[in-house]
């Protein structure tokens, strides 16, 4: 009887709140969705010689992050061969979109063009990301066409891929960083995330905790889905 | 004097940073029978302790490259790292000139704020950074039209061989497009439009049997 009189209930509820039942059974899913959404590829750029701090940072912001259901993968480039670029343009001229160099990139490509989030992590050398993160911007040619457009009132070249990920730079400071060294890197990666139809979606130090990463990957997730 | 100069670009003695540094060359060592220079060409990596070595030696310096995304190229950068490692103890001088492909010298400007701090970090002189836009395609063109171009390297190097610094009025020159005006935009549309802004791209696509291709997305799932 008690089972009886439950389900009478529950089929008198859903009755006059079916509207509001499919659109919690959908907002679910939806959210679902939302976590499942963000595809996250992390260059870490630290040379082998460098910080083994800044190694374990990355390693614990993953920790979270696939705690929150992020797809999460990180590329160590110190293990990879991976050439400099050599300014042929073949990969404009000659094999459109395809780089010329037969190295370890190529199987790396399809993780930074094809995620939601790009994440350029780096101690700063000389002021800068280090030069395994600077081959693979320049590497990143082939992303784009040679075929010039008019951005911003500027020139940049057009489009080869439908989407393109959002950037992310996680950088460890030097012992002689002032901030001004920092606006310029923020500044250059605002350019670059131009060039690459994209844009630098956050810009954090090692100074500053993990979670606040998180955070920034949370608001990214809220903007892309609302 | 003596002048070290680091060619930073990956194409080496195929470059454009090389005819603008020959150029540079000839009217630096043209005024004083004393100037010399030595040129290292960044893109041999496995001669980076030659490299960082001739640095150690040097006073003078000039460094050159094609800017790639919108900084140094990774060359140049592995070049950097290194020297910021070494202790360094004379007083040197270092001079930069940054040239691109894009007519608008703006996507240059903000490596040249890079350049001076990383001077300043090295503890040496900045002299300044020369920047030139709108030099890709010089290869294709034919000589008249570069003459202005080359004729100003020159100079700057005659400026720069009797008193170790640029020319102000040279490098504002060489620098004064900072972004494209209406009429240059609008120019660039119409030519867009007719398919004339696409020629340079589509005629080597074309030789190379890769027009049909050019559109192609090899890393996309």
């Amino acid at each position: 009887m008690d089972s009886f009189c439950f389900n009478l209930i529950t089929w008198f509820w859903f009755f006059h709140n079916g509207e509001k039942v499919i659109l919690s059974v959908f907002l679910y899913f939806r959210i679902l969705f939302i976590v499942q959404y963000m595809n996250i590829t992390i260059l870490n750029g630290n040379p082998s010689d460098h910080s083994f701090l800044f190694d374990k940072y990355l390693d614990e912001l993953i920790i979270i992050m696939k705690d929150k259901s992020f797809k999460t993968r990180k590329v160590n480039l110190r293990d990879h061969k991976i050439n400099f670029c050599i300014g042929c343009w073949n990969c404009w001229t000659k094999t459109p979109g395809r780089c010329v160099h037969n190295d370890d990139l190529q199987a790396i490509y399809p993780a930074m063009i094809n995620c939601n989030l790009l994440i350029f992590a780096s101690p700063l050398l000389a002021g800068f990301p280090s030069s395994l993160i600077k081959k693979v911007n320049d590497r990143m040619v082939p992303f784009v066409l040679p075929y010039i457009e008019i951005i911003q009132k500027e020139c940049h070249h057009k489009k080869r891929y439908p989407e393109y990920p959002k950037l992310g730079l996680i950088l460890e400071k030097e012992n002689d960083t002032k901030q001004e060294d920092l606006d310029i890197v923020k500044d250059i990666y605002k350019r670059l995330a131009i060039n690459f139809h994209s844009e630098l979606a956050f810009f954090k130090t090692t100074e500053e905790k993990q979670e606040e990463i998180v955070n920034e990957i949370n608001n990214i997730q809220r903007v892309a889905t609302t | 004097m003596k002048l070290t100069i680091y060619n930073g670009s990956p194409r080496r003695k195929k470059s454009n940073s090389k005819i603008l540094t020959d150029q540079f060359i000839q009217g630096y060592t043209k005024t004083m029978d004393q100037n010399s220079y030595e040129l290292h060409y960044l893109a041999e990596t496995n001669k980076n302790s030659e490299h960082i070595e001739a640095f150690q030696n040097a006073e003078n310096i000039l460094i050159i490259f094609p800017l790639y995304t919108d900084s140094m190229p990774g060359i140049v950068k592995y070049f950097f790292e290194s020297l910021h490692k070494i202790p360094n103890e004379n007083n040197k001088k270092i001079g930069f000139i940054v040239q691109s492909g894009f007519p608008e010298v703006k996507h240059s400007t903000y490596v040249e704020r890079y350049l001076k701090r990383f001077t300043e970090k090295l503890g040496a002189d900045y002299l300044g950074a020369v920047i030139k836009g709108g030099v890709e395609g010089i290869q294709a063109r034919p000589a008249w039209a570069s003459r202005k171009l080359f004729h100003a390297f020159y100079n700057l190097g005659v400026y720069f061989g009797e008193n170790n610094a640029f020319n102000n009025e040279i490098k504002n020159n060489l620098g004064k497009m900072h972004q494209l005006g209406r009429f240059r935009i609008n120019m660039f549309r119409f030519i867009s439009a007719l398919g004339i802004a696409d020629y340079y791209w589509n005629k080597q696509l074309k030789d190379n049997n890769a027009k049909n291709k050019c559109y192609d997305q090899p890393y996309w799932n």
